[in-house]
């Protein structure tokens, strides 16, 4: 036996080649192996029968030498399956490699091409990745406890179907006779004044009953929380958050020997929550609930949070609560409000309210980094009907298309991951600066972060880019025939018509997508516009808001001490030099903290009194007695601070002491409501139910109607008490503003008043504008983000317009210069060039226009005085984009005046 | 040849490996070779030495490639790569070493079974 000889060998080059393609195609292993075994069969016998035996006694003979001819014949093919996919995963990635080098080395030719389209695809991917991140974290991202989305808000659902807080009476009922709920807790929150060191500060606290941390599934990092016996009792302990222990308590591991001091009261520090939990809102401390056996069925003071047990639905939850409140409303009918109760997904409750601003900008973002693509897609090919010779030339030597599309998709891949890395860090300085505009409304806007998530959405979105581009780019770039390409080069005309066409389609998409977020933009411009004439009820400017928290008090001597405190903080803040009136309320205007409180009271007759709660109860029975109101409690100089106008009759004034009747002023709103036709000045009513003081109110004088929830929503009618002759409203957080002079000035001098009065009130400057301001961040940020996609997005749909209308107009040099030399108007040639970019735009706006009437829909929501097909934008951004087409289109077109006809005709 | 023998598993790809030393050769020409050296005392199913020359190609030990076989017909020649010329080095130092520790125990004079205790 020897070897394959020369011929062989020659043979064998040629084998290697066939070999090679069968890998690459993955067929004929079946073939390949059958033949190989079958040669050796044919050989044995062949060999047998020359050695003498019947052509039977050989077949037989080989076949039993040879074993089980299936079983060998799969293992072969297996392993030679497995050998050609090995071996194609790694020349696809040699290839693969030598295609990235090689898109390295086109754009090494030409840098600032490359930077341009980096640049542009940096920016598309940053918006999106840096929207992407705070949608992640706001969003999408589960809630920081265990099991999540078994978490739920449980409310009182009154008569009129609203949703509110809960009586503690009602909770207990609720409680006991509810099966869905693995724990169920109630809590309230508030601030407290905290002394640190020698300054005190406001920190916002949470007081929950036995079952809350149980039911958030939290539990203590360092120490525990609460003992059962610690509930209903007062005792003097706290759970501090992380954020806390290590700002304030350095985050020291000794918790007996630490005290918070809260108020006058020291309290001990019995454990630290994991970092990150902060529920509700941005709790720092957590205190046990005290004694709640005097609280009625009508006080909605508590908010509840719940734990699903496994398999029950929020649906079916609430589906057993409207049953649970419909039995509680039977058996204690007019002594609670409660019609029902409806259990809401806590992330829902939290998050829900930015989900449709959070959608719009991520639509916008996704139409931003589609448009940039496209134009990267119009640069590329433009840049590679220049090239189109040396496709040519590469397709003539046998470069297959697959292996062209290849290249196209490697050298965009090399754009976009450049452009992936660059908008990942854009994305990471953008996020900063939006959050940052974005003072405080968003939720979980701690947990917002560039982190491994968005860099992966970052390069996922880079390599689709680079695919979609890279595709689009090949498929075009290797179109149509080698000779005709090779041809045409040498007739001068690159591109081609299809390109050409492809290009045009192009600027039409980003046309239309432009309209889209221009739509958009200019819809939330509108609506911001018309929500800035709307006249909130006071004047926001020229004055300062003191946020004091006035220490609790539960003995009538400590309740007199934190009086004194307010009168006198208020004395003496009203005699800066500069401040023209100074007031106090409990809860500002707009100020987005807490939702206030409201509640029912009873029209009463001068000499009727109401002896205790069950008279009042009776009363609110009667019809045409209850009525019911935001409730405020202020000083008399709260309205001229605020420049609250008087409609009618007096303010509160030194006439009011605690010893006359309790004096009261009513918004116009309420006055009409109740009292239409007559003077409400005089009138009595029974607000008892809102502070358990039954004396009754005589009202003193009607103001104008404040926006207290938001600006965009209708004023409430809204009673107001004397803070002086109703102290339980003194306590807790208060509001005092300071109308005139300027604020920094003003800020000074009150900070030292309040720390000769008392140090240990905590205060706060902020001016009455920035509340105003604040309570419309979220409107401004989205409309910042949308305006600036929408500019951006314009200046690459004009560039896009551009770059098609110089390449015609290079490319009709040689028609043009004959039409001028046959004595063609020049105003006729540039309006024909004109006009062609007027018709791209037109097109674009045509489908632009079909896009956004649906799209618009999404914003509905978000719109303030202005319906989602507001002529007004409808009209304008189509105008503006046609004009900016034009003007864009104008530039080249003058360029063809510049056109020489003779030197023209002779250049070709 | 039982597939969980790898004592003689990889006797065989030693074989084989050995086979290939000079020339380059197709299987069936590998089988009458190995037939001969080892005068039929190594019985083994012929088939098998397919699977085995799979797996010395998927390690890169060999090559293969069609050409044209003596008598003119279609075949698949393999050759040795310098990796497993490598291979076959090794295998034949640790074959020696099996082999006359083998023998040393096989053919050494016997103890008696107290001596281990």
């Amino acid at each position: 036996v020897s070897g394959p000889g020369p011929g062989g060998r020659a043979a064998t080059a040629l084998g290697r080649g066939k070999d090679r393609l069968r890998r690459i195609l993955g067929v004929g292993v079946q073939e390949e192996v059958e033949s190989e075994l079958g040669f050796h069969l044919q050989m044995r016998i062949r060999d047998l029968e020359a050695a003498g035996m019947s052509p039977a006694a050989a077949r037989e003979q080989a076949t039993s030498e040879f074993g089980d001819y299936q079983a060998i014949e799969a293992e072969c093919m297996n392993i030679a399956k497995r050998r050609n996919r090995s071996v194609r995963r790694a020349e696809w990635l040699a290839e693969l490699r030598q295609d990235v080098r090689f898109g390295f080395r086109q754009l090494a030719r030409s840098p600032g091409f490359a930077l341009l389209t980096v640049l542009m695809l940096a920016l598309g991917i940053g918006a999106s990745t840096a929207i992407f991140s705070i949608v992640n974290g706001v969003l999408l991202r589960p809630l920081p406890f265990p099991q999540p989305d078994r978490l739920v808000a449980v409310y009182q659902v009154d008569v009129e179907g609203t949703q509110g807080q809960f009586s503690h009476p009602n909770f207990v009922d609720l409680k006991e006779r509810s099966g869905s709920f693995a724990a169920l807790a109630e809590y309230a929150s508030s601030f407290v004044p905290v002394l640190v060191g020698e300054t005190a500060v406001r920190v916002p606290v949470a007081r929950v009953s036995s079952d809350f941390f149980p039911a958030l599934g939290v539990r203590a990092a360092v120490g525990r929380t609460f003992l059962p016996e610690e509930f209903g009792t007062g005792e003097p302990v706290v759970v501090v958050s992380d954020a806390f222990w290590r700002q304030h308590l350095a985050a020291s591991r000794d918790l007996a020997a630490m005290t918070v001091r809260v108020g006058d009261q020291p309290l001990t520090v019995v454990g630290v929550l994991p970092p990150g939990i902060r529920f509700p809102g941005s709790a720092e401390l957590w205190g046990p609930q005290g004694r709640t056996a005097d609280e009625t069925r009508t006080g909605h003071n508590w908010q509840v949070v719940g734990r699903l047990r496994a398999g029950v639905s929020p649906q079916a939850a609430s589906r057993e609560l409207r049953e649970i409140g419909r039995a509680l409303k039977a058996r204690y009918g007019d002594d609670t409000m409660m019609m029902g109760a409806a259990a809401v997904p806590l992330h829902e409750v939290i998050v829900g309210g930015v989900r449709p601003m959070l959608l719009v900008l991520v639509g916008g973002a996704g139409v931003l980094l589609l448009i940039t693509c496209a134009n990267v897609v119009n640069l590329l090919l433009s840049r590679t009907a220049a090239r189109q010779r040396e496709l040519a030339v590469r397709r003539a030597l046998g470069a297959g298309r697959a292996r062209l599309v290849r290249q196209f998709v490697g050298e965009s891949l090399v754009l976009t991951l450049a452009g992936g890395v660059m908008g990942a860090a854009l994305a990471f300085v953008g996020m900063r600066a939006l959050l940052a505009l974005e003072p405080g409304r968003l939720p979980r806007v701690g947990e917002v972060r560039v982190d491994t998530a968005a860099l992966l959405f970052a390069l996922g979105v880079s390599v689709v880019a680079a695919a979609a581009i890279g595709l689009i780019v090949a498929l075009r770039a290797s179109d149509g025939s080698v000779w005709g390409a090779l041809a045409e080069e040498s007739r001068g005309s690159s591109g081609g018509a299809a390109s050409h066409r492809m290009r045009s389609a192009l600027a039409v998409g980003q046309v239309a997508l432009t309209l889209v977020l221009l739509v958009g933009a200019g819809l939330l411009t509108r609506s911001f516009v018309r929500l800035m004439a709307v006249d909130p009820g006071y004047r926001t400017t020229d004055a300062v808001v003191m946020d004091v928290v006035i220490p609790w008090a539960t003995s009538e001597e400590e309740k007199a001490r934190s009086m004194r405190l307010h009168g006198e903080l208020l004395a003496r803040l009203a005699e800066i030099p500069g401040v023209t009136a100074a007031g106090s309320v409990n809860i500002l205007p707009l100020g987005n903290e807490g939702t206030g409180s409201s509640g029912s009271f009873v029209r009463v007759d001068r000499s009727e009194t109401v002896r205790d709660f069950d008279e009042l109860t009776r009363l609110m029975r009667e019809p045409g007695r209850a009525g019911d109101a935001v409730y405020r409690v202020a000083s008399g100089g709260y309205f001229p601070a605020m420049g609250i106008p008087l409609v009618r009759g007096r303010l509160f004034d030194d006439r009011d002491t605690p010893q006359t009747p309790h004096a009261a002023v009513i918004s116009r709103s309420l006055a009409e409501r109740e009292w239409p036709g007559q003077d409400p000045v005089g009138k009595w009513i029974q607000y008892g139910g809102m502070d358990g003081d039954l004396r009754p109110f005589v009202i003193v004088g009607v103001v104008g109607d404040v926006r207290e929830k938001s600006l965009d929503a209708e004023p409430e009618p809204a009673f107001y008490a004397n803070v002086r002759q109703r102290p339980a409203g003194v306590f807790g957080p208060q509001n005092i503003i300071l109308q005139g002079g300027d604020p920094q000035a003003v800020s000074a001098v009150a900070r030292g008043i309040v720390r000769e009065v008392n140090p240990g009130v905590p205060v706060r400057f902020r001016t009455l504008e920035g509340v105003f301001s604040a309570s419309l961040s979220e409107r401004r940020f989205s409309l910042l983000l949308m305006g600036v996609f929408a500019v951006t997005a314009l200046v690459l749909a004009v560039t896009g317009i551009y770059g098609i209308i110089s390449y015609l107009v290079a490319q009709r040099t040689r028609e043009i210069g004959i039409r001028l030399a046959l004595g063609a108007p020049v105003g006729a040639v540039r309006g024909m060039v004109l006009r062609s970019g007027v018709l791209l735009a037109a097109a674009g706006v045509a489908l632009g226009l079909v896009s956004a009437l649906a799209a618009t829909r999404l914003l509905s929501g978000l719109l303030f005085g202005i319906g989602t097909r507001d002529p007004l934008t409808f009209v304008a951004v189509p105008l503006l984009l046609l004009g900016v087409a034009a003007l864009a289109s104008y530039v080249p077109a003058r360029r063809t005046t510049r056109v020489d006809p003779i030197i023209v005709m002779r250049a070709e | 040849m039982s597939k969980s023998n790898t004592l003689l598993h990889g006797a065989l790809d030693a074989l084989i490996l050995r086979t290939l030393a000079w020339e380059p050769r197709h299987g069936y020409a590998i089988a009458r070779w190995l037939e001969a050296e080892t005068s039929q005392a190594l019985r083994i199913e012929e088939g098998s030495l397919y699977p085995a020359l799979y797996r010395l190609e998927e390690r890169g030990w060999v090559e293969a490639e069609w050409g044209v076989s003596e008598l003119g017909r279609q075949a698949k020649f393999y050759r040795l790569t310098p990796e497993g010329r490598e291979q076959l080095v090794k295998r034949t130092e640790e074959w020696e070493t099996f082999a006359a520790a083998v023998s040393r125990v096989l053919l050494g004079p016997p103890r008696p079974a107290g001596a281990l205790g």
